[in-house]
């Protein structure tokens, strides 16, 4: 191996860690908030991809069906329950909100023909199909039952996770697909050439990254889920809703997941059930920092890359052992590191 | 964990037509038995795990694959016989299952199964990626099981050994949770705080079932080798590990019955989904993966203990009968002489980062005396507690009890040397009876093995234990509720009950935290008179309290506490009069 | 005559209907992975079984199908199901290696034929008592394999690289591929492997670079495997590039677009059906697979692997009235007749090739199954 070689194999590792790192925040912000493992999160990535590659091939993304029918769910529910305390003048609103508003998107997707648009719209169009879907999951699944034990939340992320991929599954079928570049640049590094849409990747995280962190310390927004992430029952005695929080957080989780999808499918090719392992590596980011500390968890998500990138190249075959047992000794670390401690 | 005993005559009729099963059924069904008896054994080690224990894994169908593997290679390789092989697949997986397990389950709860995803997925590659294990390709040609002269070629013959084994199971699995070890492993499920303070070595105890939970499942790996004799990787992938758990949750995660319940229920309505649902949709897709995500999501949303609690009511449920039979009493630990130090603090001090809530604590406790810890909320007496028996060590200062130091023990060392105590927030297993609680007490009084408990070798002991606790039950004055659900009695009583936990482990010393807390007029007149007889009886007792009335009348002595220092320290009259202590007390309240 | 023939057609299907309750019609038994991991392989498959004829000398044929979610279990449990419930006379089936192994003890046991649609030759050898009972129709990967090979002789390919799934599939392509380029000289100068899910194989990708091979063969099945040749590609190989008769579908050229022209890969005549010189004997077959595969799915939907499943139906078509004159179905010995003249089956032109089966040979493909196609201009062609 001389030094190019490894620094392609740097620049690769840095590209798909950057996606790892983007979602090892999302994975720690949303446990850090609702305590929810969000196993789904890889989902979203492939949600993005493939409803975006859908638009630009002219067809109908399955995703809005469950966008439909998630609101009608949500509209069925909160409906009962505002029938039920006879606050009829809440039905207009929720009916708008959770059915009209998809409705409206369904009407624009039929009306235009998004395979004609420029590719900034394709993409709002995909962010606006797929992002809701987030917050839409969290009061359906997770919100009834805030409460409960991690381990019970877990179960019904895992639960989400497998009847999402179902749906993918149905909705964009075996095969796999690929959205259109951003950008053709492509220009020398030194003895490297660097193509454009892989620094996109790069800058884009980063900025994302950036822009999380204003989020949380400049809007009251974020400051809220970070006072929840803190202490929820403060949080709440301060009179910060936790559904509110949970919807917040979802919404930020899907967002990121999406974006992931979107800013990665010009460089691979992403199929119905890729999410997961791309959300798993996340996972062993987030792990290396302990599910709590963002930068650890988002330089934990660039050592999986750079260490899958790296063993790929030694030991192709091996490459997943590697990676997913790398997760053992940082437990053992974290296990001595860590005196034992109640869980309640 | 409810465990509400089953009338026999229900078992029974249950293996009668287990026995008769497959002399009427249609060869398919038993196919679907087959199946559902194989998964049945996996889920039922998640039972223990999950359901009893509070430890989820995803990666069973890993442990399932160490068994199936092992018994493939060894037989088509090696041409050893098949029912060597399974001792060795036992041996294979114990070793990967104790490696894994002292890895992970020192951690908190959420990284265990995380932990299980990442080796479940990382041990399905190793299988697909060694030349030897017959690569992703598979290793066919694995000899049938014989018995005698028997080869176990059809299904019908596999039957009856598959449900044999199970039925095996889950008897020993009934016998282990309803034994000393048994009760100490339930008593995870409650915080590991409490069994801790009881002299349980949790972490052992949380191996040993995840452990046995792996092997369960390696002994079903061994069965599906054989019955299907070719065993490649995708049996035992993250998503059959998945599909366990979903068949534990499904059918009552904290039920023995309920693992069987679950298996079944999940393997027939994958078939009827399979034979329906495209009828139905008229288009192919993994539609019952979408059922069975939804059907899991509902279930923890509505039922979140399962269906077989649904099923139990169906039942007649026995009445537990009035007393254990009679045994021979336990011995007792020589109780130190009267008057002399029994428990002695030296400078103790505890600090929560910048946070000091004992500062250079000191006092002595005297075999045969009722000393009080008393001071406004906030004091620090129920962190000097934890301090003093293990369970959140001090940072700094020495603690000698029967003289020796104690200060770096952990809970259950220090509960062995004869301390014992309760909790403010009291710590009992709701589920559980009041006799199985207080049982709990009296776990460093027995000493049989988990082997011993599956077998039930263990029955005289068990006899004399539960002899021990129902004694400490009827003494506190609880004998009418014994066989009740602890969470069912009034905070009061729940307390009392603590004691009587405490006084199970036939202590030296009691650390009794706010004990008549919630407790009427007369009940307080009882436990009044209860810790007398105790003192009398040459028990060292210390207490918080914050009932004046309560603990004037009955303690010797009185340290008061005030931001975490000793304001005071005497006769009960003296602190009735000390002015600090008087100031202390109403300026709090103005 | 319209309304005769409509009332007939009634009065025949009331007939049918009701005979199925008496007379026993020939059942057929197919387990295939229309999902999981398989199922760009296992879907074709699924909507040609619905094209397959639904009489066969004057008997009603029934056609149970399962999906075994590419689940070795699921099809064993399968095979079962359609022994033992549905009492097929014969199992189609599965669609990849694995799960036809599994299924080769249920079926011997119950005394059942089985035609397979995997690739892998261990399937039907080394042929044994079991084995008599299971019959295969896709090319074996090592015919296949050997095409890629001359063909890389006759290219004065010397050294080559091979990137494949890590799974069944890229195993047992690697098995073959190795073995025979052994034998022709060619050196293998990189052996790499990838999951279908994987985001990048810049690793591999590097590693065979670094190698500098004349040729590099992706061992993948359907858009997965156009990731490892774009990436070289990106990172400017200039070798030649070979792929498996598993990519042969739209779905492949679509995702790989520019980047795998030049490509050349082995595949079943059907790939290419109009190209085959008229005198091609399989020419017809052939185009007839394509025509009413297309018909009923769309234009330009045809894959190779759809048309493993119907020459499994004509293999039946073919043997069905051999065995009618034994035994009636339903029976162990009209099995069995049905089992003896699938192994007689000579000179049967079919969509992939022309059968000639043996007793020691139970797939009967010679040259005339497999053809080199390169794609040129996002199309597959023949290479003459």
């Amino acid at each position: 191996m001389d030094l190019q070689i490894a620094l392609l194999l740097g620049q690769d590792g840095i590209t798909n860690g950057a996606i790892y790192a983007l979602l090892a925040l999302a994975l720690v912000l949303v446990f850090a908030v609702t305590r929810v493992i969000f196993i789904p999160q890889g989902e979203f990535v492939a949600f993005g991809a493939l409803t975006l590659a859908g638009l630009q091939a002219g067809r109908l993304p399955g995703t809005i069906w469950l966008l439909l029918a998630l609101g009608t769910a949500i509209a069925l529910v909160e409906g009962s329950r505002a029938l039920r305390d006879r606050n009829f003048r809440r039905l207009p609103m929720i009916l708008l909100v959770n059915c009209g508003v998809p409705l409206l998107l369904a009407g624009t997707l039929f009306a235009l023909s998004p395979a004609s648009l420029p590719l900034p719209v394709q993409v709002l169009l995909a962010l606006m199909l797929v992002v809701p879907l987030g917050p839409m999951i969290y009061r359906l699944a997770y919100q009834p039952i805030a409460e409960a034990s991690v381990l019970a939340l877990l179960i019904v992320s895992v639960a989400v996770h497998v009847t999402l991929i179902g749906l993918g599954l149905l909705f964009f079928g075996a095969e796999g697909s690929r959205t259109l570049s951003f950008t053709d640049i492509s220009f020398e590094l030194g003895d490297i050439l660097v193509q454009g849409q892989t620094l996109l990747v790069v800058v884009a995280s980063l900025m994302l990254i950036v822009a999380l962190y204003f989020f949380f310390e400049r809007t009251i927004y974020g400051k809220a889920l970070r006072a929840t992430a803190m202490n929820r029952t403060g949080a709440r005695l301060m009179g910060i809703s936790g559904s509110l929080a949970g919807m917040l957080s979802f919404t930020l989780a899907a967002a990121i997941g999406a974006l992931s999808g979107i800013l990665i499918s010009p460089i691979t090719t992403i199929y119905y059930d890729s999410g997961f392992l791309i959300g798993l590596k996340g996972f062993v980011g987030a792990i290396i920092g302990g599910l709590a500390s963002y930068p650890v968890a988002a330089a934990g998500a660039i050592l999986v890359g750079l260490l899958e990138s790296f063993s790929s190249f030694w030991a192709s075959a091996f490459k997943e052992v590697i990676v997913f047992t790398s997760i053992i000794p940082v437990l053992v670390w974290r296990s001595l590191k860590t005196r034992h401690v109640e869980e309640e | 964990m409810k465990r509400s005993p089953q009338p026999t005559i229900l078992v029974l009729l249950f293996v009668a037509a287990l026995l008769l099963a497959p002399l009427f059924l249609p060869a398919f069904y038993v196919t679907l038995l087959n199946y559902i008896g194989l998964y049945a054994i996996v889920a039922l080690g998640l039972v223990l795990l999950t359901g009893v224990g509070g430890l989820t894994s995803f990666g069973q169908a890993a442990f399932v694959g160490l068994g199936a593997y092992t018994s493939a290679y060894l037989t088509t390789v090696h041409g050893v016989s098949p029912w060597l092989t399974l001792p060795a697949g036992l041996l294979v997986t114990g070793l990967v299952a104790l490696s894994l397990g002292m890895v992970t389950l020192r951690l908190s709860g959420h990284f265990l199964p995380l932990g299980t995803i990442a080796w479940g997925i990382a041990l399905y590659y190793l299988f697909g990626n060694l030349a030897a294990l017959g690569g992703h390709t598979g290793i066919s040609g694995i000899p049938p099981l014989q018995f005698f002269d028997i080869e176990l070629r059809s299904g019908r013959e596999f039957f009856y050994l598959i449900w044999a084994v199970l039925l095996v199971i889950i008897l020993a699995t009934r016998n282990l949770l309803d034994s000393r070890e048994g009760r100490a492993i339930r008593a995870l499920k409650g915080g590991t705080l409490m069994a801790e303070a009881m002299g349980v070595n949790t972490p052992r105890s949380k191996i040993v079932i995840f452990t046995v939970a792996a092997l369960y499942a390696s002994i079903s790996g061994w069965l599906y080798a054989h019955l299907q004799r070719f065993v490649n990787p995708t049996p035992f992938s993250l998503t059959q590990g998945i599909e366990y758990l979903f068949m534990a949750v499904v059918g009552g995660v904290s039920h023995v019955w309920g693992a069987i319940l679950g298996a079944g229920l999940i393997t027939v309505l994958k078939q009827w989904l399979q034979d329906w649902l495209p009828t139905l949709l008229g288009k192919s897709g993994n539609f019952e993966m979408i059922v069975f995500g939804l059907l899991m999501i509902f279930v923890l949303h509505r039922a979140r203990d399962g269906v077989w609690p649904f099923v139990q009511r169906l039942f007649p449920q026995r009445r537990p009968g009035a007393c254990p039979i009679k045994a021979q009493a336990l011995p007792r630990r020589p109780l130190p002489e009267t008057d002399s130090v029994v428990l002695e603090v030296k400078d103790a001090s505890k600090r929560f980062g910048g946070l000091v809530a004992n500062d250079r604590m000191s006092f002595r406790v005297r075999a045969g005396e009722v000393m009080a810890l008393i001071g406004p909320n906030g004091a620090g007496k129920s962190t000097m507690f934890d301090g003093i028996s293990g369970v959140d060590p001090l940072t700094s200062g020495a603690v000698s009890f029967c003289g020796q130091r104690i200060e770096a023990l952990p809970a259950r060392d220090i509960a062995r040397r004869g301390m014992s105590r309760t909790f403010q927030h009291v710590r009992l297993l709701p589920a559980m009876s009041v006799l199985e609680n207080v049982a709990i007490g009296t776990h460093l009084r027995g000493r049989k093995s988990f082997v011993a408990a599956a077998c039930r070798m263990d029955r005289d002991e068990e006899a004399r234990l539960l002899q021990e606790a129902a004694a400490q039950i009827a003494r506190c004055g609880l004998y009418e509720q014994m066989h009740e659900p602890a969470g069912s009695l009034p905070l009061g009583k729940q307390r009392i009950v603590e004691i009587a936990r405490a006084l199970a482990a036939d202590p030296c010393l009691l650390l009794l935290d706010e004990p008549a807390a919630g407790l009427r007029y007369l009940e307080k007149q009882a436990l009044g008179e209860l810790l007398r007889r105790l003192r009398s009886e040459g028990i060292a007792i210390l207490l918080v309290e914050h009932d004046m009335d309560f603990v004037m009348g009955l303690a010797d002595r009185v340290v008061v506490m005030e931001f975490g220092r000793k304001l005071a320290a005497g006769l009960p009259e003296e602190i009735q009069r000390n002015p600090a202590v008087v100031e202390a007390y109403l300026g709090g309240v103005e | 005559m319209k309304i005769k023939n409509s009332i007939a057609g009634l009065l025949a299907i009331l007939a049918t209907g009701f005979a199925a309750n008496v007379t026993a019609d020939i059942n057929v038994g197919v387990t295939l992975s229309a999902t999981g991991p398989a199922a760009s392989l296992g879907i074709p498959e699924k909507n040609t079984v619905a094209l397959l004829p639904t009489t066969i000398a004057g008997q009603k044929i029934n056609y149970i199908v399962l999906d075994d979610a590419s689940d070795t279990t699921t099809a064993v449990k399968n095979t079962r199901k359609l022994i033992a419930e549905d009492k097929v006379d014969v199992i189609i089936g599965s669609t990849i290696t694995p799960n036809s192994l599994a299924m080769i003890d249920v079926v011997a046991e119950a005394e059942v034929p089985m035609i397979a649609m995997a690739a892998s030759s261990r399937i039907i050898a080394p042929m044994d008592a079991k084995r008599a009972w299971v019959y295969k129709t896709p090319q074996n990967d090592a015919q296949m394999a050997m095409a890629i090979v001359e063909h890389m002789a006759g290219n004065k390919v010397k050294t080559v690289a091979y990137i494949g799934f890590a799974d069944a599939y890229g195993e047992g392509w690697w098995n073959e591929f190795s073995k025979a380029a052994e034998a022709q000289n060619i050196k293998i100068v990189g052996n790499e492997r990838f999951n279908r899910s994987d985001t990048s194989v810049t690793g591999q990708v590097l590693k065979i670079l670094s190698a500098k091979p004349d040729a590099v063969l992706v061992g993948g099945a359907g858009t997965p495997a156009a990731l490892p040749q774009k990436a070289l590609k990106e990172k400017g190989y200039k070798g030649v590039m070979y792929q498996t008769h598993g990519v042969a579908n739209a779905d492949f050229l679509r995702v790989c677009g520019k980047d795998c022209e030049g490509t050349f890969l082995p595949a079943g005549p059907v790939l290419v059906a109009v190209q085959l010189p008229d005198s091609n004997p399989v020419k017809k077959e052939a185009l007839d697979y394509v025509n009413k595969y297309e018909a009923a799915q769309g234009k330009g939907s045809v894959s190779t692997f759809g048309a493993h499943a119907w020459d499994a139906g004509t293999l039946l078509a073919n043997a069905i009235p051999q065995a009618l004159k034994k035994a009636q179905p339903g029976t162990p010995e009209f099995r069995k007749a049905l089992r003896d003249s699938l192994e007689d089956t000579k000179e049967l032109t079919a969509a992939h090739g022309v059968f000639n089966m043996s007793p020691q040979d139970h797939l009967g493909f010679d040259q005339r199954s497999r053809v080199m196609v390169q794609i040129v201009d996002g199309n597959w062609l023949l290479v003459k």
